[in-house]
C-alpha cells in the first residue's frame, strides 16, 4: 500500500509538471502581431478509428493550404501551425481535446466532425472565446445556442431534404420512396426532413429504416425494400455503405432508382458499386468543383491531388477547406488574431466569399445562406453528370 | 414464399463468413481456453493483404488462369497470416500461458488496437476497394430468389473448409494431437505430444481460415476497411458461443444460424433492431442450453 | 511485496498526508486541459471500482458494464431535461435504476459460467447500445444522444468549471474506495472470496451463491450508474457514442491491468486505461497503435497486474488453476 502511495504522489507530480510546462508556454499571445509568434489553428476530428478517413481529410486539407500561405509568407507575416486533435468521433475525447486546444492557445479551431462531439466542444470553445468552425456537423440546434464565435461551412440538413423532396415529387413524378440512413447524427438528420418535405407534398414513404455503417452485406434489408415496390431508394449516409447498397440491389433485380445525398457524392462510391450497378444512380450533393466557376476550387482539387496523389475523400474535406480559407481571409482582412474581430467579420462583412464549395454568406446564428444542391446522375463510365 | 427463401440465402451467405471466423476463435478457445480478441483483426488482415496481392502486385494479371491466380491469392495471404498468427502467439500469449486467463485476454485486445492501427497507417485510412470484375458478375433467378455466382462460391467454399477441418480434427493423427491438448495439456505431453508445436499449428490453421474469410469478403463486397475486424469478430465470437465455444461443428451452426436470425430480423422486424434481435435469441438460447447448441453437458456442480 | 522494508521508516500518516495534499493541490498547479484528464480518470476509477466488485470479488466475468453506465446516465438526462429535475438530486435514482436494470437482467443468467456468461453481458450491452441509438418511444434522442443536461448545483453554487468538478469527483472517488474496502472487508465480501475460491465449498458452508453473486451485481451496477449521472452532469450532452462495446472492454482492461480484485489496482489501471493514452497525443495517428503495443508490454510485464491483491496471488506466486475459477470452463 506504501508504495502504491509513492507511486501515486510521483504520478501526480509527473502530471502536474507536464501540465505547468504545458501552460507556461502559450500564455497571453492575443497582442498584435509584432510578436511574431506562429499562429496556431486547431483541426479537430476522428483520426482514428471508423470515420479516421473524414478526420484526416480535414488535416489533410487544412494542412496543405497552410503550407501554400506559409510559402507565400504566412498572414499577417506570422507563420501558420496546424495542430491536430484526434476525438475518435466520441465526445468524452472531444471536450478533452477542446481542453487542450484551449491550452494550446490556438486562434480558431476547426472541426468536429460528426455533431455530438461537435457539441460539447462548441462550449468549451465558446468559453475560451476562440473562433470555432465546423465543416460537417448538420445539426440545426448547433447554432442555437448563440455562440457568437461558431459558424459552419457545411449547409443545414432541412436544406438538402427540401431540394431533394421537391425534385423527386415535382421533377421525377414519383409517388412511392424508401429512405434508408445510417444512424449517425447527419444522415439521420436528412432521411428524417426527408420524409417529411415528401409527405408534406403527397408522397408515400413506403420504407424508412436505418441499417448499420460498417456493416457489408445488406441485402436482408433490400429484400425488404424490394417487397415494397418503391420507385426511388434514397440514401443519406455515406458512399462505403452507398456503393454496397447500389451493388446489392442491382444483384437483388431492384430496378428503383438508386440515389444518395451528398456523402455519396465520392468517386469511390462508383468503384464499390461497380460501373454496372453505378449507372443511373443519382446523387443530391452541393456542385462538383468541376461544375463550380471559382479557379479556386479547380486549384484545390488539383494541388490536393499533386499532394496527396488522392482526390478528397469527401465534401467534408472541401468543407474543412473552405472553413481554413475563410479565418485566413477574416485574419487578413481585419488584420488580427483577435477571435471577436475574426467572428464579427465573417458574420457581418463577408459576403458572397468565392468558396470552393460556392459562395459563403453567414446569417446572424452563424448557419451557411442558401442552397446550391443539385442532382448527379452517373452515367455509364461511371462520371458524375450535372441532371438537367 | 420467395421473401422467406431469399432471406435464407441472404442469411447463409452472411453466415457463413461469420462461421469461418469463429472457427479461429472455437479452435483457439478449444485448446487454450483463450477468447482471441486479436482474431477478427486477423481476418481484416488476410483481406487487406489479398488486396495487395491483386490490386497493388496484379497477381491477377501476371498468373494467366484466372483460377490459379485467385488460388495462389489464397494461399499467399492465408500463409502470411498464418505466420502473424504463430508470431502473436508467440509474443503476447505464450508468456502469459501460466499466468491466468484473463491477462492474455488484455494481451490480446492490445493485440487488437495494435492490428487495427498498424494497417490504417500502412493502408491509410481510406476505403479499399478491390478491383471489379475478378469474378464473372452471374446471377440467376430460381423460384423468384436471386442467386448470384460468388455467394455460390462463398458458400462452396466456406462450407468444404469446414468439412476439410472437421475431417482433419477428427480422423487424422495430428486433430488427434488437438483434441487431446483440448482436454488436457499435461496428459498430452506425457502421451508423447509435443503441445507447443500443436498449438503453433493451431494458431496457423485458425487465422489462416479468418483469413480466408476475409479475401471472400473483399472478393464480393469488394469495399474493405481497418475497423471491419471488430464488427465481423464480435459477431463470430458470439456465433462460436451460440454453437458452443470449443466444439468445431458447433462454429459452423452458429454462424450460419447467427446470420440467418440477423436475416430474418432485418426483413421481418426492422435492420436497426436486427442485432438487438440475434442478441436476445442467443440469450434466449443460452438460458435454456447453458453450454450453447452443441457445447458439451456439464454436470451442475451445485 | 518484498520492498514493503525500505518504506517502514516513513510513518503511513505522513504518507496519506502527502498523497492527500498533492490530490488537493494538483489542479491549482495545472490548466484546465489536464483538470479535465484528471476528471475523466476519476470517472474511471469509479467505473472500474463498481465492475471491481463483479469481476475482481465475485469472479463474474462481466464485458458489457457500460451498459448499467448508461442506464444511469441516461436516465439522468431524460429527467432531468424533461422534468427540469437538478441532476444532483437524481443521483440515487440514477443508482437505483442502474440497480434494477442489472437484477432484472443477471436473476435468468446468473447460473451460466464463465465465458457464456460472459457473452451475455456483452448481449445485454449491445441491446442497450442498439436501444439508445434507436430513439426508443423517442426517449433516448436516437444518434444525436440528449443535450442541455443541467450542471450540477450544490446548495445553490453552480458547478461549472473542471475544477469544480475535480474536487466534486474526487469526493466520489474518495466514497467508492471506502465503500469497496468496507466491502471487501464485510461477511459478504468474504462470501465472495469463498465463492470465488471454490464454488462448491462455499455453497456448502450455507452461503447462498446466487444471492451473493447478484448482489455484486446488483451493487455494481449501482456504482455505474452513479458514475453515469455524474458523467452526464459533467459532459450536458450524452450520446450513444460513449457508451459502446470499447467503453465496457476499457473497464475490463482497468480490472486486469491493475490487478484482478485490488482497490490500488483499479486506480492504477485506471490511469493506464484513460491517462496514459492523453500522453501519447502527440503522436498523432500513432497514439492508439502505440497504446496498443503498451497494453500488451503491461501485461507481459506484470502478468498479475500493475497493483495485484496479495489475497488473490498469495501462497507463493501466481497459481496457475485460480483464473480458471474467475470464469470456468465450459468442456
Amino acid at each position: 500500500m506504501k508504495r502504491f502511495v509513492v507511486w501515486l504522489c510521483v504520478a501526480l507530480l509527473v502530471v502536474a509538471l507536464a501540465g505547468c510546462g504545458q501552460q507556461a508556454a502559450p500564455a497571453e499571445e492575443e497582442e498584435p502581431a509584432e510578436t511574431l509568434e506562429p499562429i496556431k489553428i486547431g483541426v479537430q476530428g476522428p483520426i482514428s478509428g471508423q470515420w479516421a478517413y473524414e478526420g484526416e481529410g480535414f488535416v489533410d486539407a487544412v494542412s496543405l493550404l497552410a503550407e501554400q500561405l506559409n510559402a507565400a509568407g504566412g498572414l499577417l507575416g506570422r507563420e501558420i501551425v496546424v495542430i491536430p486533435g484526434d476525438d475518435k468521433g466520441d465526445p468524452k475525447e472531444s471536450a478533452l481535446v477542446a481542453q487542450k486546444m484551449v491550452a494550446e492557445g490556438v486562434t480558431a479551431v476547426i472541426g468536429s466532425y460528426s455533431s455530438s462531439c461537435t457539441e460539447p466542444a462548441s462550449a468549451i470553445y465558446d468559453e475560451a472565446g476562440i473562433v470555432h468552425i465546423t465543416p460537417s456537423s448538420t445539426a440545426t440546434r448547433l447554432t442555437e445556442k448563440g455562440y457568437p464565435r461558431f459558424f459552419r461551412t457545411c449547409f443545414l440538413d432541412d436544406r438538402q431534404a427540401l431540394f431533394v423532396s421537391e425534385f423527386l415529387r415535382n421533377e421525377l413524378k414519383f409517388s412511392k420512396l424508401a429512405l434508408l440512413h445510417d444512424n449517425t447524427t447527419y444522415a439521420k438528420g436528412l432521411a428524417d426532413w426527408t420524409k417529411l418535405y415528401f409527405e408534406e407534398r403527397g408522397g408515400e414513404v413506403v420504407f424508412f429504416d436505418a441499417i448499420t455503417p460498417g456493416e457489408k452485406d445488406f441485402t436482408p434489408t433490400l429484400t425488404s425494400v424490394k417487397a415494397t415496390n418503391p420507385e426511388a431508394i434514397y440514401f443519406s449516409g455515406y458512399f462505403p455503405e452507398g456503393g454496397l447498397l447500389a451493388k446489392q440491389a442491382k444483384d437483388l433485380g431492384i430496378d428503383a432508382v438508386f440515389m444518395g445525398g451528398d456523402a455519396c457524392n465520392n468517386p469511390e462510391f462508383v468503384q464499390i458499386a461497380g460501373l454496372e450497378a453505378a449507372e443511373g444512380a443519382m446523387i443530391s450533393t452541393a456542385p462538383l468543383p468541376h461544375d463550380l466557376e471559382y479557379p479556386e476550387a479547380a486549384k484545390f482539387i488539383q494541388d490536393f491531388k499533386d499532394k496527396y496523389k488522392e482526390d478528397p475523400t469527401s465534401v467534408y474535406t472541401v468543407m474543412a477547406a473552405d472553413a481554413f480559407r475563410i479565418i485566413a481571409e477574416a485574419i487578413t482582412k481585419t488584420e488580427s488574431i483577435d477571435p471577436e474581430k475574426i467572428a464579427a467579420y465573417l458574420r457581418n462583412d463577408l459576403k458572397d466569399f468565392p468558396g470552393i464549395t460556392g459562395p459563403i454568406n453567414y446569417d446572424e446564428k452563424g448557419d451557411r445562406l442558401g442552397s446550391i444542391h443539385l442532382f448527379y446522375r452517373i452515367d455509364a463510365n461511371g462520371q458524375f453528370v450535372a441532371y438537367e | 414464399m420467395e421473401f422467406l427463401l431469399q432471406q435464407v440465402i441472404n442469411g447463409l451467405t452472411i453466415g457463413s463468413v461469420y462461421a469461418l471466423v469463429a472457427l479461429g476463435y472455437t479452435m483457439i478457445y478449444g485448446i487454450l481456453r483463450l477468447i482471441n480478441f486479436a482474431h477478427g483483426e486477423l481476418f481484416m488482415l488476410g483481406s487487406y493483404l489479398a488486396f495487395s496481392f491483386i490490386a497493388s502486385v496484379g497477381l491477377v494479371n501476371v498468373i494467366p488462369n484466372l483460377f490459379l491466380a485467385i488460388v495462389v491469392v489464397f494461399i499467399l495471404s492465408m500463409g502470411l497470416v498464418g505466420f502473424t498468427g504463430v508470431a502473436i502467439e508467440r509474443i503476447a500469449y505464450k508468456p502469459l500461458r501460466h499466468a491466468g486467463r484473463l491477462p492474455a485476454v488484455v494481451s490480446a485486445l492490445g493485440v487488437s488496437i495494435f492490428m487495427q492501427n498498424a494497417v490504417m497507417l500502412t493502408y491509410g485510412t481510406r476505403y479499399k476497394v478491390y478491383p471489379e470484375g475478378i469474378i464473372p458478375t452471374m446471377a440467376w433467378e430460381i423460384l423468384g430468389v436471386e442467386i448470384t455466382l460468388m455467394r455460390l462460391i462463398i458458400l462452396g467454399i466456406a462450407i468444404s473448409l469446414m468439412f476439410t477441418l472437421y475431417f482433419f480434427v477428427q480422423k487424422t493423427m495430428v486433430g488427434t494431437a488437438i483434441r487431446a491438448i483440448a482436454l488436457d495439456h499435461d496428459t498430452s505431453r506425457l502421451m508423447g505430444i509435443n503441445v507447443d508445436s500443436i498449438i503453433r499449428l493451431v494458431f496457423v490453421i485458425g487465422p489462416a481460415l479468418g483469413a480466408s474469410a476475409g479475401i471472400m469478403v473483399g472478393l464480393y463486397y469488394r469495399q474493405i476497411n481497418f475497423t471491419m475486424g471488430w464488427a465481423y469478430g464480435l459477431r463470430a465470437f458470439t456465433a462460436a458461443i451460440l454453437g458452443g465455444i470449443g466444439n468445431i461443428p458447433g462454429a459452423m451452426i452458429g454462424g450460419l444460424l447467427l446470420g440467418v436470425a440477423e436475416a430474418f430480423g432485418a426483413g421481418y422486424v426492422s435492420p436497426q433492431w436486427k442485432d438487438a434481435i440475434a442478441f436476445t435469441i442467443l440469450i434466449l438460447v443460452l438460458i435454456f442450453r447453458p453450454t450453447g447448441l452443441l457445447g458439451e453437458r456439464v454436470a451442475e456442480k451445485v | 511485496m518484498k520492498t514493503k522494508r525500505p518504506h517502514a521508516a516513513v510513518p503511513p500518516k505522513v504518507l496519506y498526508g502527502l498523497l492527500l495534499a498533492a490530490v488537493l493541490v494538483y489542479p491549482n498547479l495545472t490548466n484546465r486541459y489536464w483538470q479535465d484528464v484528471a476528471n475523466f480518470f476519476f470517472i474511471y476509477v469509479m467505473l472500474g471500482l463498481s465492475l471491481n466488485l463483479i469481476v475482481g470479488y465475485a469472479g463474474i466475468f462481466n464485458l458489457g458494464h457500460a451498459a448499467f453506465y448508461a442506464v444511469g446516465a441516461y436516465s439522468t438526462a431524460i429527467i432531468s431535461t424533461r422534468m427540469g429535475v437538478p441532476t444532483l438530486v437524481l443521483l440515487p435514482l440514477a443508482g437505483l435504476l442502474a440497480a434494477g436494470f442489472a437484477a432484472l437482467i443477471s436473476k435468468p443468467i446468473l447460473h451460466l459460467r464463465g465465458d457464456y456468461l460472459c457473452l451475455v453481458t456483452i448481449g445485454f450491452g449491445e441491446i442497450v447500445r442498439i436501444t439508445l441509438y434507436s430513439d426508443l418511444f423517442g426517449l433516448t434522442g436516437g444518434p444525436n444522444g440528449i443535450l442541455g443536461i443541467p450542471r450540477p448545483a450544490l446548495a445553490g453554487f453552480a458547478i461549472r468549471q473542471p475544477i469544480h468538478y475535480y474536487y466534486l469527483f474526487l469526493v466520489f472517488v474518495v466514497a467508492y474506495v471506502f465503500i469497496s474496502k468496507r466491502l471487501e472487508d464485510s461477511r459478504l465480501g468474504r462470501a465472495w472470496l469463498y465463492i470465488r475460491e471454490d464454488h462448491l465449498a462455499a455453497e456448502a458452508m450455507g452461503i447462498d451463491t446466487n444471492k451473493a453473486r447478484l448482489l455484486a451485481i446488483v451493487l455494481g451496477a449501482a456504482g455505474a450508474g452513479i458514475a453515469g449521472n455524474l458523467y452526464a452532469g459533467k459532459m450536458t450532452i450524452i450520446a450513444p457514442e460513449s457508451f459502446v462495446f470499447w467503453e465496457s472492454v476499457v473497464m475490463f482492461c482497468i480490472i486486469i491491468l491493475g490487478g484482478i480484485g485490488s482497490i490500488p489496482g483499479v486506480i492504477v489501471g485506471a490511469f493506464g486505461m484513460s491517462v496514459l493514452p492523453e500522453f501519447f497525443r502527440g503522436f498523432i495517428q500513432w497514439r492508439m497503435f502505440v497504446f496498443g503495443a503498451a497494453m500488451v508490454a503491461m501485461m507481459l510485464f506484470r502478468p498479475q497486474g500493475l497493483w495485484p491483491n496479495p489475497r488473490w496471488f498469495k501462497a507463493g506466486g501466481a497459481k496457475e488453476t485460480k483464473p480458471e475459477e474467475v470464469a470456468p470452463s465450459a468442456s
